[in-house]
This record gives C-alpha cells, sequence and structure tokens, in this order.
C-alpha cells in the first residue's frame, strides 16, 4: 500500500550567481610603455697581450729541424749531384767576371755638397765666453748634448758652467734657446749619453766629479753624483762613457778618464750616490817598456789619460791616449795591482799591455774601428791624434803606425771613425777645421775640409750621428755647435771598402 | 736493419762532401738547403741565419718562378741571383730540394 522513498531534491540553479571566474580584459594601464633599447653588455672582450711561458719551445723546435724533418737524403743526394756542377761553374764565373766593375746603383737623392743644417749657440754661455767642450748624441739620434767649459784654462775654475740639449725633430727648433740647461757648479769636459735609455747623460767635471743627469726631469735633473770622496779623481774627467756590465747585460756602469792617471769604473746606488766598483791606474813604471822612454822619470809618477776608446769586438780591450803622447792597448781582465796608492776603497789594477810608438806631444785622442773583418778575425785598427797635428792609423798588432798624416799644423783635438763608411774619419783642427779623410780616395789630403770658425777658433769636438750618418755634429771654442749634413758619397759604403781597409790592416811589417 | 743503416750513413757523407766541395770554392759565406715547402733541411750557417734566408727566399723564389712561366709557359727558372752592395745570393732550384748558397762579391 505505502511505500518509502526518497524524492530527489529539486535544484534551481541560481540565475545571477556563478562561479567567480576570473575574467578581466585590459582596458588601459595607467603606466606609459617603457621604450628599451640595449645599450652595453658588460661582458667584457679580451684579447691577447702576452704569454708568461717562454718561446723558447718554437727556437728548440727550429733547432731540431734538421732531425725532425725526415730528410731524404737519396732523394737530396741525388739533387745535389744534379745541381753541384751547375752552383760551382756559377760561382766561378762570378768571381772571374768584371761585369759589374765599378756598377753602382744609387737608391736615394745624391746630395752632392756639405752644408750646415744648424748653428745651436747659449747666448749666456757665450757671453761668459765659454767653449765648447763635448758633444754626445742620445741612442734616438734626434736630441744633440753639448757641454760648456773651458780647454784653454790652466787653474782650478770654479765658473759655471752648462749642459744644454737640443732636440733637433722638433718643430719651431730655435738654435739660440736650448730645450734643457743644465747649470752645472764647474766646468764640465766631457758628456756621454746612454746608449739605450735616451734621457740618461753622464758628465765629467774639472773638478774631477762625475754627474748624472736625467734629461727628462725639469725640475732636478741630477740624478746620480761621486761627490768628493777619496775615491773621485783629483784631475779633471776628460772622458766619461757607459759600460755595459758583462753579468747584467741591461746593467750599465760609468767609465771615467782623468790625467791624474786613474780610470774608474762606477756604479749607481739607490741614494743618488755613485759609488767605486772597479779602477786602474796607470803609473810609470807599470808601462811596458816596448819603446823607449826618453825621460827617466819616477816610477811612481802617475800617467796621466785624457782619452779612451773601448774596442768594438773585444769588450774587454780598450786604447788609451796618455800625455807622454804614446797610446796603450789596455785590458780590463788583469790582475796585477797598480802600485800601491793610498786612500782609494777599490784596488786598482795595473791595465797596460802593450805601447805604441809616441807622437810629438800629448795624444787628445783615440778611436778604435768598429768595422769587422768580413770573412774571419777582426780589424784591430785605430786612430790617435794630438797636439803634433798628426793623425797615426795603427794596428794593435805593432807598436809602429801603418799610417802617420800631418793634417794640421796645430793641435788636434779630436778623432772620429765615420760609422757607415770603414775608410772615412773626421778630425777637429785647432785651425778651426773639421777635416774629412777618406783613405779610399786619397791619403795625402783630405776629402773635404768644412770650415767651421775663424782660424783663431779651434774645433774641440765632433760626433757623428749613428742613427742618421749624414748628420755631424762639431763645437768649437767661440761657444757655437754645427749641426753639418754631409754629402751623399760619406753616407753610404763603396763595393770594395771592406777590402781596402782589410788590406790597410794587412799591412803590418814583421 | 745494418744494411740500410748502412746505406744512411754512406747517403749523408755523400751529401756532406758534395755540400763541403761547394762551400770551398772561392768567397761562399754559406749555402742553405730548402725542400719544396720551404723548410731548411741542411745548413752551413748558424739557424738564425738559416731561417731568415728560408723563410724570405720561398716567395721570392716562387714569385721568379711564376714569372719565368708566366711569360711562357714552356719555360722554366733554372739559376736564380741577387745581387747587392755587399754580397750575392745565388740560389739553384730544382726538383724537390733547392739548395741556395750566398757568396761575397769580390
Amino acid at each position: 500500500m505505502f511505500g518509502d522513498s526518497a524524492a530527489r531534491g529539486a535544484d534551481v540553479e541560481s540565475l545571477w550567481r556563478r562561479d567567480q571566474g576570473t575574467r578581466c580584459e585590459a582596458k588601459s594601464c595607467q603606466t606609459g610603455e617603457i621604450s628599451t633599447v640595449e645599450a652595453a653588455v658588460q661582458s667584457h672582450s679580451s684579447r691577447d697581450a702576452g704569454m708568461q711561458t717562454d718561446q723558447s719551445e718554437e727556437t728548440i723546435q727550429n733547432l731540431d729541424l734538421q732531425k725532425e724533418v725526415p730528410v731524404d737524403y737519396a732523394g737530396l743526394l741525388s739533387f745535389l749531384q744534379g745541381v753541384e756542377d751547375v752552383v760551382i761553374k756559377e760561382l766561378n764565373k762570378n768571381w772571374r767576371s768584371h761585369a759589374f766593375d765599378g756598377f753602382e746603383v744609387n737608391w736615394v737623392d745624391q746630395n752632392e755638397t756639405v752644408s750646415c743644417l744648424h748653428s745651436l749657440s747659449y747666448p749666456e754661455a757665450q757671453d761668459q765666453k765659454l767653449q765648447v767642450t763635448s758633444i754626445s748624441w742620445n741612442v734616438t739620434g734626434s736630441v744633440v748634448a753639448c757641454s760648456y767649459g773651458r780647454l784653454d784654462d790652466g787653474d782650478w775654475s770654479t765658473e759655471k758652467s752648462y749642459v744644454c740639449t737640443w732636440n733637433l725633430d722638433r718643430r719651431g727648433l730655435n738654435p739660440k734657446r736650448p730645450d734643457l740647461v743644465v747649470d752645472v757648479p764647474s766646468s764640465v769636459m766631457c758628456l756621454a749619453f746612454h746608449p739605450s735609455q735616451p734621457s740618461l747623460i753622464v758628465g765629467g767635471l774639472y773638478s774631477g766629479e762625475v754627474l748624472i743627469w736625467d734629461t727628462s726631469r725639469i725640475e732636478d735633473p741630477l740624478i746620480w753624483r761621486t761627490g768628493m770622496t777619496d775615491d773621485t779623481h783629483t784631475d779633471p774627467v776628460y772622458q766619461v762613457d757607459w759600460l755595459q756590465d758583462s753579468k747584467h747585460s741591461h746593467h750599465f756602469q760609468i767609465l771615467s778618464v782623468s790625467t791624474d792617471g786613474k780610470i774608474l769604473v762606477w756604479q749607481t746606488q739607490r741614494d743618488g750616490q755613485l759609488t767605486l766598483v772597479e779602477g786602474f791606474a796607470l803609473v810609470a813604471q807599470q808601462i811596458p817598456r816596448s819603446m823607449k822612454l826618453k825621460k827617466r822619470t819616477r816610477g811612481e809618477t802617475a800617467v796621466g789619460v785624457t782619452s779612451l776608446s773601448f774596442s768594438c769586438f773585444d769588450p774587454s780591450v780598450f786604447i788609451i791616449g796618455v800625455e807622454g803622447g804614446y797610446s796603450l792597448k789596455c785590458s780590463t781582465a788583469v790582475e796585477t795591482a797598480a802600485v800601491p796608492r793610498t786612500g782609494s776603497s777599490v784596488t786598482l789594477k795595473a791595465p797596460a799591455q802593450f805601447a805604441f810608438s809616441p807622437h810629438g806631444g800629448p795624444v787628445y785622442c783615440v778611436s778604435c774601428s768598429p768595422f769587422h773583418r768580413q770573412v774571419m778575425g777582426r780589424l784591430n785598427l785605430f786612430l790617435s791624434g794630438g797636439t803634433d797635428g798628426h793623425i797615426h792609423l795603427h794596428s794593435m798588432l805593432q807598436a809602429q803606425p801603418l799610417i802617420s798624416l800631418q793634417l794640421s799644423k796645430k793641435y788636434l783635438f779630436s778623432v772620429r771613425w765615420s760609422p757607415v763608411r770603414p775608410l772615412v774619419f773626421a778630425a777637429a783642427t785647432g785651425e778651426g777645421e773639421v777635416q774629412l779623410f777618406d783613405f779610399g780616395k786619397s791619403s795625402q789630403k783630405p776629402a773635404v775640409s768644412i770650415k767651421q770658425a775663424s782660424a783663431q777658433t779651434p774645433v774641440y769636438c765632433i760626433e757623428f750621428n749613428f742613427k742618421q750618418p749624414q748628420l755631424l755634429a762639431a763645437g768649437d771654442a767661440s761657444g757655437m755647435l754645427k749641426i753639418w749634413q754631409l754629402s751623399s758619397d760619406f753616407i753610404q759604403q763603396g763595393p770594395r771598402e771592406m777590402n781596402h781597409l782589410e788590406q790597410l790592416a794587412n799591412e803590418v811589417t814583421d | 736493419m745494418l744494411p740500410n743503416l748502412f746505406v744512411v750513413c754512406f747517403l749523408q757523407a755523400e751529401v756532406e762532401e758534395t755540400l763541403k766541395r761547394i762551400q770551398s770554392q772561392k768567397g761562399v759565406q754559406g749555402i742553405i738547403v730548402v725542400n719544396s715547402e720551404g723548410i731548411p733541411i741542411k745548413s752551413t750557417v748558424d739557424n738564425s741565419t738559416t731561417v731568415q734566408y728560408a723563410g724570405l727566399m720561398h716567395s721570392f723564389i716562387m714569385k721568379a718562378r711564376s714569372t719565368v712561366r708566366d711569360i711562357d709557359p714552356q719555360n722554366d727558372l733554372t739559376f736564380l741571383r741577387i745581387r747587392s752592395k755587399k754580397n750575392e745570393i745565388m740560389i739553384a732550384p730544382g726538383k724537390s730540394p733547392s739548395a741556395s748558397g750566398f757568396q761575397a762579391s769580390c
């Protein structure tokens, strides 16, 4: 009749309420659109600048090339056998041929005359009537420095003098205004620029001191000095030079030469001081007796050294010129101590090994030839000039000169070999001339005679510019430094010059 | 094993003899033998000079040879001489190695 049943409820869907789903549309933004553009990236780009590892592996590979490249000896032999006859025939034809005798090619414009490029002077030095005592070109060949002082005075002069530099490559070069003027309390007798650093220059003073200046420092160029210690020279320093240290090739020491008979080697120290590391002393009794000295001098008399020149091929051999008029061949590798003299912190050695025959007066300049013999051996020629007006061309092998020429009736103050022509040298005379001699042209009279000043004004110093071989600087007693431009035949080596020079050197008599 | 080694030594000695004969001619400063790639295989002068000459000469020889053959394709380079103020470089090209020597000018 009646039963249970459950009636399902009735669901009425809501008309207005539904899932609150998100439904949105972008109508508008309040922030404006940000425009962006790529400006920079933070990651860096790199490039290899250098490596710390040595490159020696590559050279070792090259050295082993002959072992690495498999040499096919059979093939090589057959090739060489085929080629040998042809090559020998050509070689023989070559040395017999006269086809190229006198054939010369000019690659550059020929300049026929010698002309004066610049006449440099420092008016204040000229007012004091100072003379140009020494010239030096720097290693780049563009800066010339000269020192002022007196060479004709005999007393201890305490007047101020100057070292002036001019940069010839600078535009607006004012010949009366040096680029740098260094005031020096005493006369500067000699100058030398550093062989690799273009701004260091060393000078030797009349008082015996040696000073080093750095021309790049405007404020106070003086950076090292010897001071007046027991080791310092007691006489004027006539020549200074830079010596390459044999152990550390980038270290240089300074060599100074003076008429007190000492040749001293100095080392720079950090405190601005130059200290003595090595030295040589010349006393009369230790001069080798290869020639007779006319006067009997007391054994311990110091032999005044006026000039020095290192041999270009053997750094331990040097030639010095002395006041007694002769030249000496010396060596740095000696062990005998000089006759004991007190007052020196380092034992001085006696360097003289061989004496050459003398001039008629003190030797003021010696210069070793920078040209090597081509095939084998070395050329051992040097020139010496002195107050007798003669120059002697010596071979280091014999005491008598190979050639002796009178260039002037007055003194000869400086002699320099040309850096490019093995047969040419220049000499500064007391008659105000610079004479250029060419052994290839005439062995009796100069090839060119440049008149620098009047006949009463001696030319004291000359220097060739090694980087620009057409330039020759000459300083005279009127305080003028003239830069001469040489003609083309002094700049280029001729085809047979080395042979001619070897022939000269071989005229050594037994 | 032994006969091969012997032959190599013999050949090497012959090569050295030939080079010595050329080197003893008047005025010869040095001899360099390079292969077709320009790599020096035998030399009587120091290494840096050898490498320098070999490097510089290789392209020069190639250029000279191509110049000759461009002018006349049937022609070929037989000998090359570069004469300078101080010396003369003589180059003898050939199949495989090419020998160049330099002589001081008299």
